[in-house]
This record gives structure tokens, C-alpha cells and sequence, in this order.
């Protein structure tokens, strides 16, 4: 109602304007022509006449040429038809001579005002155009609602001039209603205006609205189908970008069940070996078909107890990869020593270590490093079994740290095992990565991307290097953490003991 | 030492094993019997602590996992009302219930899965410091070549003193006077900096490094000053 009664009173205010401005130009136009009137007779003055209601309908439109027109025609009368100073006309041709001033004043105005008026619709709609194809080709690039949902805020509000432009995308398949306000810093102070509303809407479903507020003209026809096409392009948008979302999340469930079909197949095979062993070692010792000397029943019971060690490991293994997947690994950080990790892990493995040298340089008096020690005693753990598994009998198995810098250690685990092919050094950190050389050597290829998934969850970095004689894994670690190095209070060195009686 | 005490260590201490896998509980019932022990077994947290109460047991054996009711829980219940030696069990993936266990009131703690013969380790030295709690402190701890007189604060080795600086001496006294049994950080760093440095865990590597530097023959195979990644240090005495 209020827009109606609103639009009508536009009207008339242009009406209005139109009125004045042709007065003006007619008034300017009856002032020269009366300054000529002694000179010119009243016929040519008729044509002259005809100027400015042409000037009026080229620069105003139709409105303005045929007020104009009306215009020209009383003023023609009035100051050129005798009598003078009077709206009487005497002679019958004068009457003539007016309508036929009037007729043609009219069919000029409309033919100038049509002229002007089509060009100014074809400028819009050239205009609408170029902004479509803009808005479009901005909203062909983006795969994201939030994105989207801005872009529409902010060509809508450009386009149609409003003070504030909301866009709403409902709440859909786990994603929380979205609201993007433009201009942004103007949040909250929408919701008092009463807004034009447009829905963002597909056939089957509502995806959202658009809410312009403070628009300064009222909406024409042509404004409102923009609008809705400017809606129609971002729903298009909005249901692309859905659909590369879903195609995205259908690859990475894929992969992953790929992944974990892969994972289980290789997981029960790594199980049964040491399985295996245990079973045959142990089935073995309780026959008693065979009467074991003391030294292979050892060596049987030392089989079962280091495949248990191993199976334990991997077990570890595959739930600590589980963790790092899925990003809960949350590293127990405290102030560390090195060489105490080495020391503890060394122990730990004892019984395994018995078949290589173990070399081990981790100095003393290295600076504390920030890390959970249970973790990077696993890092150890693996990077010493990978090195056991691959290096040959009685070969050096080095462990060494030195202090790089100001803030970092770096540490080298080393074997005298084959090289690996240097495409593959950084694929060995890879999930399910094994370096195939022989057939004796198995390993489900776990143990590397949890080194990798513990050290950066430590700020640190792993890679490996082929040796000229072997081949070795380096990590770094952090000494120093958010800025902080660990400071320990200083005790003077007199003794409570007694020194020597 | 009180005959009451005497009979109840000999001739067979009763140990009540609390978990609810049946392998393990039978798995233990046989080994543990096979050495002497008299043992009794409960599947779950509360038929335990019943147990407990109606048989006062020499020592607990408990896992933190249980069906009905947190390990936790179990320990601090026992607490209330006995101090009968606890040895939790757990895996590696869990330091942190271990120390949880640890402070509210466990002895020590093993991870599954576990040797027999650390096991065994454990329960013979959570029973002597039960038996020790109950009797007068020993003033010397003997460890090898290591001799810590407790009561005239000195510390010899081969028969010569050792020089320590005083937080020096006090840590090593505070580990062998629990030899054999895990500490957890906290509980160190409060005993020997003060209950607010208990965060300070740089302090406590320092120091035992240097402490190993002028005891340990072999600092990279420490003897007497082993560390428990995540959970703290542990004093072993025996040979």
C-alpha cells in the first residue's frame, strides 16, 4: 500500500521537476523569440517554437517535450498570434496555424522523447548486463558459502544503491545458519528498517534470503527482475558449491576406505608374523616329542619374547597413527634430556639390540629439549627397529645428537643398511610406504609417518639421507620454547657429606 | 618387629588381583601361586573392594581399566581406610592415569603388557616397604657400591665419600629411601624445591644428571637412577 501511494507521489514530484524545467527553456525561448518578433513574422516564429520543445524532449523525455509542447503552444498564442497579450485569435487561419503547431510540437516530442527514453533503457539494460556478467563471473570462482554469500551481499548492495544488504543461508546438513551483513561494520543496525526481501530459493528447497535495507528509489519492475536474477545466480552458486563440497567429501571417504581396507590387510598380516613365531616356538617347547637341549629352548623363548615385544610395538604404532589422523596426539611436552631418552629406550630394547653394535654419541651436557618423552622415546623406538630390520647382522647402529644452533638439536639415526632410491626419500614418511628391497624384510610402513606425525607435532622436521655407506633419518628438536630456555637455580658447591673423615 | 606383622609375611602373603580379563587373572593366579603367594581374584572394582575389606590382603594388584568402576576410584576408596601396598597396571598409552594413580595413592605401577619378572619386582618391593613402613626406618641404604647414611647425611662410595651440594643430597635421599619404587615428578620436585616448584622438571633432569655424573660408573647406563618417561624416577638397590 505504502509503496503504491509512495510511487504515485514520485510521479507526480518528476511531473513536477519536468514542468519547471520546460518552463524554464520555453520562457528562455519566448524571450529571445520577442526580442525577434519585430523582424520575424508570426509563421517562422511558429517553426522556431518548435526548439525547445525539441531541446525538452531530447534532455528530459517524453514528459517534459509534450509539457513543452503545451507550453510553446500557449506562449506561440499568447505573444505571436494577434491579438497580442491575449489567448483570442482572430483570423481563422491562426487558429489553423496553432493546432497544426501543436499537433506537430506533440509528434515531435514524442518521437525525440521515445528516441531518448529507448536509449536510456538500452544504457540500463547494457549496464544491468555488464554487472550480471561481473557478478557471475565473480561467483564462478568461489566454492565456499561464506564466499558466495558475501559476494551476493556486496554486488546487491552496489547495484541497487541500499544502505544495507543482508544475506541469510539456512542451516543445512550440519552447516549452522550463515548471516553476512554489508557493509560489515554496520551489524545490528539493519534490523530496525523494514527490508525488501528476496528469496534464495531452488524448486524443492529454500536456501536463504536477501534483505536490502534503505533502498533510496523504490524498486522498478525492471529493478525487481534484476534482483531476482542477481538471486537466481547466487542459488546456482550456492548449489555448485554444495555440489563440489559433497563430490570432495565422497573422494576423501574414498581414499580413506581405500586406506583402511589397505591398512587392515597388511595389518593382519603384520600380526600373524610375530603370531606365527610365537605360535610355532611355543607349540614346540610344549611338545614333548622333542627333549630341547638348554640352549635352543633359549633361543625359543627369546623368539616369543621379542615378537611380543614387536607385536606390542605395532599395536602402539597403529594407535598412535590413529591419533596423528585424527589430530589427538597432544604431545605431553616438559623439559627433557636427550640422552636419558636414548638411555631408556636402549634399555627397553635390550634383548632386540644383541644381534648389531649399538653406537651412541648423545653428549652429556646437550641442552634440555621441550618434548614428551614417552613420544620421542617412540620416534627412537622406531627409527632403532627400522635400522635393526634393514641393516645387516653385526653392522653399527648409530644414534648421535649435536646442538645446531641456538634453539635446536639435531639428531641422526643411522644403519649401514642398503640405500634408498633418492625418488623415494620423502615417500618413506608416506602412510603404508615400504621400500621393497628382498623379500625378508616386512613392515607395514607405519613406523616412519608416526616418527614424521610425533616430531611435527613437536615444531620439528624429519628427513632421510642415503650415506655413502649406509643410510640415516634426521630430526630436529626445540631447546628453546615460546622463547623460553629452562633456567636452573644456582647452588653453591659446598656439600652437606662431610668430606673424608 | 611385632610377631603379628611376622605372621602375616610368612609363610604365604595374600595377594588380591583386581582386573577383568580372565587370561590375565589366570595367567597370574598360576605364576603367582607357583611363587608362593596365596592369591584371590576379583573381575570388578566393587566385588574388589569387597574383598578387600572382608580379607585384608598383603598387597593389591589393579588395573585402571575396569568394567563397573575407574582404577582411580578404587584406589582412592582403598585409601580411606587401609595402606596396603597397590601395583597398578596399565598401558603405555596412559601416562598420565598412572601418575593420577600414583598420587592418589597407588605404589607403583606396570605396563602392560609386562615381564614376570618385573612383576614379581614390584610386589617384592611394594611388600618390604609396607613391612618397612611398619618398623623403624633403615638409617643406611646399601646399593652396591653405594652406601647413603641417612641419619649422618653422607653418601660413600667404594668406601670414600662423595661430595654432593645439598638439593644434590637431598634428592638422592629422598629416591633411596624409596628404593625400588617409582616417584612421580611432582611428588620429587615438591619434596626437594618446595610443593611450588612441582612444574619444574628442568630442574630435576639437571640435577640428576648431575647426581648419576658422580655416582654412575657408567652414566650411559645408568644403575641406580632410572627414568620412567612420563611418569618419573625410579632408585634401584638390588643387584
Amino acid at each position: 500500500m505504502s509503496n503504491s501511494s509512495s510511487s504515485i507521489l514520485a510521479t507526480w514530484k518528476r511531473i513536477f521537476v519536468f514542468s519547471l524545467l520546460s518552463l524554464f527553456v520555453t520562457l528562455a525561448a519566448t524571450g529571445v523569440l520577442y526580442a525577434l518578433s519585430q523582424v520575424i513574422d508570426p509563421l517562422p516564429m511558429a517553426l522556431l517554437y518548435l526548439l525547445p520543445v525539441g531541446l525538452c524532449a531530447a534532455l528530459w523525455g517524453l514528459t517534459a517535450g509534450i509539457i513543452a509542447a503545451i507550453l510553446a503552444f500557449l506562449g506561440l498564442n499568447y505573444f505571436f498570434i494577434e491579438p497580442r497579450f491575449t489567448f483570442f485569435v482572430h483570423q481563422s487561419q491562426d487558429v489553423i496555424v496553432l493546432l497544426v503547431f501543436l499537433g506537430v510540437a506533440i509528434f515531435i516530442s514524442q518521437m525525440v522523447g521515445r528516441t531518448r527514453d529507448s536509449l536510456a533503457a538500452a544504457r540500463a539494460r547494457e549496464q544491468e548486463a555488464v554487472r550480471l556478467f561481473r557478478f557471475s563471473a565473480e561467483l564462478a570462482e568461489l566454492h565456499e558459502d561464506l564466499a558466495i554469500a558475501e559476494s551476493i551481499a556486496r554486488n546487491v548492495r552496489e547495484t541497487f544503491q541500499a544502505m544495507g544488504v543482508e544475506v541469510r543461508i539456512e542451516s543445512d546438513a550440519g552447516r549452522p545458519e550463515l548471516i553476512v551483513r554489508s557493509p560489515q561494520n554496520r551489524i545490528g543496525a539493519f534490523a530496525s528498517d523494514a527490508p525488501v526481501r528476496v528469496p534464495l530459493q531452488k524448486p524443492e528447497q529454500m536456501l536463504g534470503e536477501i534483505r536490502l535495507f534503505d533502498v533510496p528509489a523504490d524498486l522498478t519492475p525492471a529493478d525487481e527482475r534484476l534482483l531476482q536474477t542477481f538471486s537466481y545466480e547466487g542459488v546456482l552458486a550456492l548449489e555448485r558449491a554444495r555440489l563440489i563440497q559433497a563430490e570432495t567429501r565422497a573422494r576423501v571417504l574414498e581414499e580413506s576406505d581405500r586406506m583402511k581396507s589397505s591398512l587392515l590387510s597388511s595389518v593382519s598380516h603384520e600380526l600373524r608374523t610375530p603370531l606365527s613365531t610365537i605360535k610355532a616356538a611355543s607349540t614346540s617347547l610344549s611338545s614333548e616329542a622333542v627333549a630341547w637341549d638348554s640352549e635352543a629352548r633359549n633361543e625359543l623363548l627369546d623368539a616369543i619374547e621379542e615378537e611380543t615385544d614387536h607385536l606390542n610395538l605395532l599395536v602402539g604404532n597403529l594407535l598412535d597413527m590413529s591419533r596423528i589422523d585424527s589430530g589427538a596426539l597432544n604431545p605431553q611436552q616438559h623439559w627433557s634430556a636427550l640422552d636419558e631418552v636414548v638411555d631408556t629406550v636402549l634399555r627397553r630394547m635390550r634383548t632386540t639390540l644383541r644381534n648389531h653394535q649399538i653406537e651412541v654419541d648423545v653428549p652429556r651436557d646437550l641442552p634440555l629439549v621441550y618434548v614428551d618423552d614417552v613420544q620421542i622415546g617412540l620416534v627412537f623406538t622406531n627409527l632403532i627397529s627400522n635400522s635393526l630390520k634393514f641393516a645387516p647382522e653385526n653392522s653399527v647402529v648409530g644414534i648421535h645428537a649435536i646442538k645446531k644452533d641456538g634453539q635446536t638439536l639435531e639428531v641422526r639415526v643411522l644403519n649401514q643398511g642398503p640405500p634408498v632410491p633418492d625418488a623415494d626419500l620423502e615417500l618413506i614418511f608416506e602412510k603404508f610406504h615400504r621400500v621393497t628391497s628382498g623379500n625378508r624384510v616386512t613392515g607395514i610402513g607405519l613406523g616412519l609417518s608416526i616418527c614424521k606425525g610425533i616430531v611435527e607435532a613437536h615444531g620439528g622436521r624429519i628427513w632421510a639421507e642415503n650415506l655413502p655407506e649406509g643410510f640415516s633419518i634426521k630430526f630436529t628438536l626445540l631447546t628453546v620454547w615460546k622463547g623460553y630456555a629452562p633456567q636452573i637455580p644456582e647452588e653453591n658447591e659446598p656439600s652437606t657429606t662431610h668430606p673424608g673423615d | 618387629m611385632p610377631p603379628r606383622f611376622r605372621r602375616r609375611m610368612n609363610p604365604q602373603p595374600h595377594i588380591l588381583v583386581i582386573d577383568d580379563e580372565p587370561q590375565i587373572l589366570r595367567a597370574l593366579r598360576t605364576i603367582l601361586t607357583a611363587r608362593q603367594f596365596r592369591v584371590s581374584t576379583a573381575a570388578r572394582g566393587e566385588d574388589g573392594l569387597a574383598m578387600a575389606a572382608a580379607q585384608p590382603p598383603d598387597l593389591i594388584i589393579l588395573d585402571l581399566s575396569l568394567p563397573d568402576i575407574d582404577g582411580i576410584e578404587v584406589c582412592k576408596r582403598l585409601r580411606e581406610w587401609t595402606q596396603v601396598p597397590i601395583v597398578v597396571l596399565s598401558v603405555r598409552e596412559s601416562e598420565r592415569d598412572k601418575v593420577n594413580a600414583l598420587d592418589h595413592g597407588a605404589d607403583d605401577y606396570l605396563t602392560k603388557p609386562f615381564g614376570i619378572d618385573e612383576l614379581l619386582a614390584r610386589v617384592r618391593v611394594a611388600l618390604r616397604h609396607a613391612a618397612r613402613a611398619q618398623g623403624a626406618a633403615r638409617p643406611v641404604i646399601q646399593a652396591g657400591e653405594l652406601e647413603i647414611d641417612l641419619a649422618d647425611h653422607r653418601v660413600k662410595q667404594h668406601g670414600k665419600d662423595v661430595r654432593l651440594t645439598a638439593t644434590e643430597y637431598r634428592l638422592l635421599a629422598y629416591l633411596a629411601s624409596h628404593a625400588g619404587r617409582v616417584l612421580t615428578y611432582g611428588a620429587i620436585l615438591s619434596y626437594v624445591w618446595g610443593p611450588g616448584e612441582s612444574d619444574h622438571i628442568e630442574y630435576l633432569r639437571v640435577y640428576i644428571r648431575q647426581l648419576r655424573k658422580k655416582l654412575e660408573a657408567d652414566p650411559d647406563e645408568p644403575r641406580y637412577i632410572i627414568n620412567e618417561p612420563g611418569v618419573g624416577y625410579r632408585f634401584i638397590a638390588e643387584e
